[in-house]
């Protein structure tokens, strides 16, 4: 990176906040998601919208791309730096603007963390809907970039359904206010476009988001089946008797081993446990519950344990939320994927990524938000093996077809990422993804902001399909055709 | 059919999507201003054009194309009217809880305008349930987005962005929702108050209380001895979770209570829904914070004496978001809208039918915001000879 440019971010933001030495640059150099990883010319830790706007003004000039990280916590390489480009760290912009309890909403800046936002409201009753697995350290502002969920979006929604407004610096450097904290504001949903863009579209500065009055009454269960077929027998008999559960989530035998352990949840053995929580008035929770539990005893569930307190609920959800680093004991690697079938047709797609394991000889870990259908399967693998995570990443492509052929999607709530940005295609047709960079393009004309994530290759805008047409950029001799 | 009272000079109706999409091309290939119309129960929303060359009907795309009752989601066609869709969805004790005042409001209007009503409270305007579209450009092209399972990142969220959009990005051929069970019953408490500040305190409490009601509804009516003031709590659940949350209601507020249900509970509902569009009046759509409920009453009954406008008001109390009907001389109803701008206790006030009169002096939309530019960007994109909705934006 040219010295000047160096310079000018000091003058910005200040040297202390801007690293370019190539041992400050390691921790930027990928996300949670390891095994892609780039080299950035610079990262910035800007503190304000203010200085964000002038670094973004600054790489508009310059033609440098940059990309936002918030806390790195993402697991589709959504924040995967750019060779020769900028990383503008969110984590300085963490305060917490404002807690309005009598209009149930919160401003805070990007940097804080999901937690956070609860955190502060709980005394007085409330919290923050959204629950992503990393919920204690992921930053709010990657929460909007990918429109995250959780748990308990299957009754509660996504982060979209939670930000009444943000403010953003847009590529320009223009900083723009998107929704305002008030409902309705005139004209086409901008928010809906901007929550869940992976940072492609602008940077988000500072978000209003609604917060929820704590539920009077929560129930959990937790029952075990001799298959994933009687277990998912149960999911369907609960939602067809008119019940929407806060969580409905299923883990398989490996991942019920790897869980038990490291964190000792102590669940029944099993093939299949199926964790169900009802939340809401009390009156309702404890009918519903009662349909719940003989929905289960009757679907063959071969041990049912029922949370009495806080404390056994939290045992349950530990058992459940370790099981992603748990697998660590399982296999040197793992490789995680985050498809999504509509719940009916979950027996047909486990089958079908169970015959794939005995066929691939990698062993593959399920556990999943089965009453959305978001399944997490967990590929092992040992990367010392020669082929292994190539391998890996063929049976992980391999279970995105099964759930895009299911009528599905290659990403519940992990965002396409650099990861899945290829996988795109078989999920939408050319017109499809001509037409979303058609929009990021009009955002962002000189493709800057966080490229080569979620859209497949970068196309001409305005390229069409079909016999050769000379582009106006061509024409212009302002772009070649490769 | 007239666009606000402009005569279109052809109506199209197509078939299929195929015929949709050869109706926008041959209109963007002949730069004609278009219009897209489900059941024309909104035409005469935004601004009034210029000219209207022809108004792209999706009459004829009325199909439920498939319920997932498995899977809670349904896939529809723009023209068919909410009524059709979930007298179909009942025969699986589903439902898509939206309200609409107009019987012949369809899917593809209702997402259009992101239209909402009472049932707001609990499940959203129509961009929260949405969760797929099929949508056709000016040019021709068919284009999807989203998906039809409820969780689902792949992509721009382009079924979102076309929520409120009016029809001036492009055409809605298809949209797929997640669904609701039939609740099994419902109840509604009415309140009636002989002052706002005593409703306004209620609707706080009720609202940061832990009941899950389906709807939490202000309603203020003029009445002979001034304004009258109702709460409208509904609670729709199990039988017994629906009376004990009703009878908690009943002890929690604050003035004399009423329950309705069947037959009188339907007729309450439609009722407030079509409040605001009685007559030929001017409606308005207006947002505020939640807690400011007494406050902006205050400012409603202040600017009415003021402008001599006879207001009705129906809102969500817990969303902050409600409709104004101004009844009276157009010139009053044009002072009301300019004086409700000026103060900060509103926002978003968006004029959505109005005589002429009214159009020609304030402008239905008011002031944009400061995204402006990035919306224009992606207008010139989406429809680059800008005959969609021409004339009467929002872009």
């Amino acid at each position: 990176m040219h010295e000047s440019v160096l310079a000018e971010l000091r003058r910005v933001c200040g040297a202390e906040a801007v690293l370019h030495e190539p041992l400050q640059l390691l921790t930027y150099e990928c996300d949670a998601l390891p095994h892609l990883r780039e080299t950035p010319a610079a990262v910035v830790l800007p503190r304000s919208a203010a200085e964000i706007q002038d670094i973004v003004r600054l790489c508009a000039r310059e033609n440098i791309p940059f990309v936002a990280r918030g806390h790195g916590t993402g697991l589709s390489g959504g924040a995967l730096p750019v060779a020769g480009g900028i990383v503008i760290s969110l984590a300085r912009l963490n305060r917490v603007i404002s807690v309005d309890i009598p209009n149930r909403r919160v401003v805070v800046e990007p940097g804080v963390t999901n937690l956070e936002i609860t955190r502060q409201v709980a005394p007085f009753g409330y919290y923050y809907a959204p629950d992503p697995s990393s919920q204690q350290v992921c930053s709010i502002g990657g929460n909007v970039a990918e429109n995250s969920g959780g748990a308990h979006c299957l009754k509660y929604g996504f982060t979209t359904h939670h930000v009444l407004a943000v403010e953003a610096v847009m590529p320009d450097g223009s900083l723009v206010h998107i929704g305002n904290s008030l409902p309705d504001a005139p004209g086409p949903d901008l928010l809906g476009l901007v929550v869940g863009s992976e940072g492609t579209l602008a940077i988000v500065t500072k978000v209003t988001v609604r917060i929820l009055r704590k539920p009077e009454a929560v129930q959990t269960l937790l029952a075990a089946f001799t298959s994933i077929g009687a277990g998912g027998q149960a999911v369907s008999d609960i939602i067809g008797a008119g019940i929407i559960p806060a969580a409905v989530e299923m883990m398989d035998r490996l991942t019920v081993e790897a869980a038990e352990a490291a964190v000792h949840p102590n669940f029944p053995p099993a093939d299949t446990i199926l964790i169900v929580e009802l939340d809401g008035p009390t009156s309702e929770v404890q009918e519903m519950f009662e349909t719940v539990e003989t929905i289960c005893r009757r679907a063959g569930a071969t041990a049912i344990e029922i949370a009495q307190n806080d404390e056994q609920r939290m045992r349950i959800w530990k058992g459940r939320k370790a099981a992603f680093a748990a697998m660590g004991r399982m296999a040197p690697n793992y490789y995680v994927q985050d498809g999504v079938v509509p719940r009916t047709r979950l027996p047909e797609v486990l089958e079908r990524i169970r015959a794939l394991e005995q066929r691939s000889g990698l062993r593959i870990g399920n556990v999943f938000h089965a009453g959305d259908g978001n399944l997490h399967p967990l590929i092992c693998y040992d990367e010392r093996i020669p082929g292994q995570a190539d391998l890996a990443e063929q049976v992980a492509a391999e279970i995105l077809t099964y759930c895009v052929e299911a009528g599905g999607s290659i990403t519940g709530e992990h965002g396409v990422g650099a990861d899945k940005r290829d996988y795109m295609p078989r999920m939408f047709s050319d017109v499809d993804l001509d037409v979303m960079q058609a929009v990021r393009d009009a955002v962002d004309p000189k493709r800057l902001c966080n490229p080569g994530k979620v859209l497949p290759t970068p196309r001409l805008c305005g390229e069409v399909p079909g016999p050769y047409r000379e582009h106006p950029l061509e024409r212009a001799g302002l772009g070649e055709r490769f | 059919m007239t666009v606000d009272g402009i005569q279109p000079v052809e109506v199209v109706t197509p078939r299929d999507v195929a015929e949709l999409a050869a109706a926008m091309s041959s209109a963007q290939a002949a730069r004609r201003a278009t219009v897209i119309s489900g059941g024309g129960s909104k035409l005469s929303w935004g601004r009034t054009p210029g000219r209207v060359d022809v108004v792209v009907s999706t009459a004829r795309l009325s199909h439920l194309i498939a319920h997932r009752h498995g899977d809670l989601t349904a896939t529809i066609e723009s023209g068919a009217t909410l009524t059709d869709v979930n007298r179909l969805l009942a025969r699986h004790g589903q439902w898509l809880p939206l309200d609409s005042a107009f019987p012949a409001a369809t899917i593809g209007g209702i997402v259009a305008t992101n239209d909402s009503g009472p049932l707001r409270h609990r499940f959203g305007t129509p961009r929260d349930l949405l969760i797929g579209v099929t949508l056709v450009l000016a040019d021709g092209r068919v284009v999807h987005a989203g998906g039809t399972v409820v969780k689902n990142v792949a992509g721009y969220d382009l079924g979102r962005l076309v929520s409120g959009s009016f029809g001036s990005l492009a055409a809605i051929a298809t949209a797929t929702f997640k669904l609701s069970p039939l609740p099994a019953t419902s109840g509604t408490i009415g309140v009636l108050y002989r002052e706002r500040g005593a409703l306004a305190r209620d609707a706080q409490l009720l609202a940061s209380n832990q009941f899950e009601f389906t709807s939490l509804d202000v309603q203020v009516t003029p009445g002979p001895g001034g304004p009258e003031y109702r709460l409208l709590v509904r609670v729709a659940s199990s039988p017994s979770a629906t009376e004990t949350q009703l009878a908690a209601v009943q002890r929690l507020v604050s003035a004399a209570s009423q329950m309705i249900d069947g037959r009188a509970e339907t007729d309450l509902w439609r009722d407030q829904v079509a409040a605001p569009w009685i007559g030929n009046a001017t409606t308005l759509r207006m947002a505020w914070m939640p807690a400011a409920l007494a406050e902006v009453l205050t400012l409603l009954e202040r600017i009415g004496h003021e402008t001599g406008a006879t207001v009705t008001f129906t809102g969500r109390s817990a969303v902050g978001a409600g409709l104004l009907r101004l009844d009276g001389p157009p010139e009053k109803a044009a002072t009301f809208v300019e004086r409700l701008r000026d103060d900060d206790a509103v926002a978003n006030v968006v004029v959505l039918r109005a005589p002429s009169e009214v159009k020609a002096r304030v402008d239905v939309w008011g002031e944009p915001g400061d995204a402006a530019p990035v919306m224009r960007a992606i207008k010139t994109a989406l429809d680059p000879a800008g005959i969609l909705n021409a004339g009467r934006g929002p872009i």
